[in-house]
């Protein structure tokens, strides 16, 4: 069964773009457009991987990562930065706030899903991805 | 008859002197007017005693006159005062007289025999002390109480210039200027009156002067000689010259000091100050010297003071400025102003005094002030800077992601098929936007190393896996071009100390730039060891190559040459740029060699560890 996946990301762009790739693979998406809608959702939803921006408005990612790396139900989901902080030093920062996977803007649409599937347990991977390089 | 006595009396060279068994003067001859210094109508009607006798000889002459029936005569020695305080041997005869129309009255003679008797005292003292005084380093004069000088060793002639013997018996005031002669001349009384040992430099400042009417400074002691002729006077004379030019010059040295120099003793006075203490503190010189040194430290360190002070005095360091605590000084107008303070000892004839530099440092206060203020807004400046560039960075990315995602998307056909326009044209917009990312990759690398944030990371590093990897990389590309694609390095592991990441990316660089502007032909790696472990990677293509006039400028930013828009598009024009940076920080530059129209060889060398 294919994996739900939560994007939290506050450029529609973006997460248009994340959300397509996704679909296209054959997984099921949920997205949220903050941090607090992130967090609520992750709650309410319990997606299998959650993909979530850094720089964000109300709650950026770092808070993200805190408040469900603290939280018994959620911690075991990987969660996944996919954000436009991609200097030196900015992938340990990311990884010491807790996050599972840090993938810097701009992605590579071509290894995009394979690189997410790398955090999916073989059974939640879709069956059939409909794009293989 | 009676008048050619009288003019006899008046012609005689010994003082004729007539007196009232009481002393009054009735007679006073030119002679005693000569000697004495009197004129004969200040000395009628005055007691001869209170004129000429010195006061310790009265009381003895009176004896010795009345002692003796009227009628007889009687001589002694003695010696009297003149008007202006000097005295004067003489040889006395004295007589008592009675005449029925004057009654009772004393006739004396006095002859003035002070000459003879300095020469007869220079005999005998020249006798007693000659070779002692030869051998003193001083120079010594012995006087009479008359103010004649008995005896001058040599080393007074040789100081004031003098023959042999020239000085006997002259007035000892000729040896000082003359503007202090007449207070000699009582001074030297009233010694004799009090005679008591006076040690050198006790007292003011005196002069000698020389034969040739120079003067120069002298330091003198004086004690009283008793000798078979009676109570004379030693000097024992130094020329202080010398002395007086070191003190010159340490005042000298004071004053062309840049700071306020006040010197203390031991209980805290002030004894001597220079300018920039007047200037620094705003007393005057009169107002320092003699008053304790706390007058110039703020109230709130005052109590303290006076211990610290004795400690060192017990204990004294040199201590150099700046060392301690934070110092104040309080000013006459009541402001303080920081200071620092130098102390050291000074040990002098008067003791151990401390002499203490102090320097005014507000100004460099001042400078201390605005330099961290300038440092926070430097700091603040650098944080502003770092903040832009991670904001650039991330603000220029966010849109980069959706277009080349996008255009990634197209390419991969996911929407649906695409005509071949179609994807030309994507593939020009796909390479155009990786183009912009690398721009932006480059210019924060750029940022990053001009404002020294990038930190090193030295290991050992083998080059051949660098070199093997960037093939691995870039090979496909030169494939994709039909370029040949080689690689050659020793059979030995070459291994250098530097920045894995930095060499990588100067190696991917050259490489890339190789494949980029060879058409036809080929690119070749190499490695190789170069001089004193020195290593060398050079990248050589048969490409366009750069035209002479362009080599100067090739390592510039924005620099790249040719004015094909192709070819312009596909560098960011600051890839060597940014390569020959990071070589410098690698301890290590490239240089390069171009034919243009043949190719080019660009060289890295990497000093070795």
């Amino acid at each position: 069964m294919a994996a739900r996946i939560l994007i939290v990301e506050d450029n529609e762009a973006n997460l248009e773009l994340m959300n397509y790739l996704l679909e296209m693979a054959g997984y099921i998406v949920l997205t949220a457009t903050d941090g607090e809608l992130g967090v609520a959702k992750a709650r309410a939803e319990r997606p299998d991987l959650i993909l979530c921006d850094v720089q964000m408005p109300k709650m950026d990612g770092y808070d993200v990562a805190k408040t469900l790396k603290a939280d018994k139900l959620m911690k075991a989901t990987p969660l996944i930065a996919v954000t436009a902080l991609a200097m030196v030093g900015d992938r340990d920062r990311i990884l010491a706030a807790g996050f599972d996977g840090y993938l810097p803007k701009p992605i590579t649409p071509k290894t995009f899903v394979s690189e997410i599937e790398a955090f999916l347990p073989p059974e939640l991977h879709a069956a059939t991805p409909p794009f293989r390089e | 008859m009676r008048k050619f006595g009288a003019l006899l009396l008046g012609d005689s060279p010994d003082a004729v002197i007539a007196t009232t068994p009481a002393g009054e003067v009735l007679y006073w001859s030119p002679a005693a007017e000569a000697i004495f210094g009197y004129s004969c109508s200040e000395a009628l009607g005055k007691s001869m005693q209170d004129l000429i006798v010195p006061p310790e000889r009265r009381i003895d002459e009176q004896l010795i006159v009345h002692g003796e029936p009227p009628g007889r005569t009687s001589t002694y020695e003695s010696y009297c005062r003149r008007k202006d305080g000097s005295l004067v041997y003489v040889d006395v005869t004295s007589k008592r007289m009675r005449d029925a129309q004057r009654g009772e009255y004393i006739l004396t003679t006095k002859k003035d025999v002070t000459q003879l008797k300095v020469l007869r005292d220079a005999k005998l003292v020249e006798a007693k002390f000659g070779n002692l005084l030869e051998s003193t380093p001083d120079g010594i004069v012995i006087a009479s109480p008359t103010g004649l000088i008995v005896l001058a060793n040599s080393q007074v002639e040789a100081l004031f210039g003098y023959e042999r013997g020239e000085l006997r018996g002259k007035l000892v005031e000729m040896l000082l200027p003359e503007r202090f002669r007449s207070g000699h001349v009582g001074h030297r009384s009233k010694f004799f009156s009090q005679p008591r040992t006076r040690s050198m430099g006790a007292g003011l400042e005196l002069y000698g002067l020389r034969k040739d009417g120079a003067e120069f400074p002298l330091e003198i002691s004086l004690s009283p000689l008793e000798t078979d002729a009676g109570t004379l006077v030693m000097s024992a004379i130094r020329n202080i010259t010398d002395r007086k030019k070191a003190e010159q010059k340490f005042r000298g040295l004071l004053e062309s000091a840049p700071d306020a120099i006040v010197i203390v003793d031991v209980r805290g006075d002030i004894v001597l100050v220079n300018s920039q203490t007047v200037k620094l503190f705003g007393y005057t010189r009169d107002e320092l010297l003699g008053n304790r040194i706390e007058m110039l430290v703020p109230p709130r360190f005052r109590d303290r003071h006076p211990g610290n002070r004795a400690e060192f005095f017990v204990n004294p360091k040199v201590r150099s400025m700046g060392e301690g605590l934070e110092l104040f000084g309080l000013r006459k107008d009541g402001t303080e102003f920081p200071v620092e303070i130098s102390l050291s000892p000074l040990e002098t004839e008067e003791g151990r005094l401390v002499s203490s530099a102090i320097r005014d440092i507000t100004e460099r206060k001042r400078f201390e002030q605005a330099l961290q203020e300038k440092n926070v807004e430097l700091e603040n400046a650098n944080l502003a800077k770092d903040r832009f560039l991670a904001t650039m960075s991330h603000e220029l990315r966010t849109p980069l992601n959706a277009i080349i995602g996008f255009t990634g998307t197209l390419l991969m056909r996911l929407p649906g098929p695409l005509t071949p326009d179609q994807d030309k044209q994507l593939t020009t917009v796909q390479s155009s936007a990786r183009h912009l990312l690398t721009l932006i990759n480059d210019l924060l690398d750029l940022a990053r190393i001009e404002a020294g944030k990038v930190e090193l990371h030295l290991e050992p590093v083998a080059c051949q896996s660098v070199l093997e990897e960037a093939a691995t990389f870039l090979r496909p590309q030169a494939q994709k071009k039909e370029l040949s694609f080689d690689l050659s390095m020793p059979r030995d592991n070459v291994v250098v100390q530097t920045d894995k990441r930095a060499l990588s990316q100067i190696v991917l660089n050259l490489t890339n730039n190789a494949i980029k502007f060879t058409e036809r032909g080929g690119v070749h790696l190499r490695l190789s060891t170069g001089d004193a472990g020195s290593i060398v990677i050079s990248v050589s293509d048969t490409g366009v190559g750069i035209r002479p006039e362009d080599q100067a400028k090739i390592f510039e930013a924005f620099s790249q040459v040719g004015s094909s828009s192709r070819r312009r598009r596909e560098g960011t024009g600051l890839g060597l740029h940014l390569s020959q940076a990071l070589a410098a920080l690698l301890g290590g530059h490239i240089t390069f060699e171009s034919q243009y129209g043949s190719g080019s060889t660009f060289t890295l060398l990497l000093h070795g560890a």
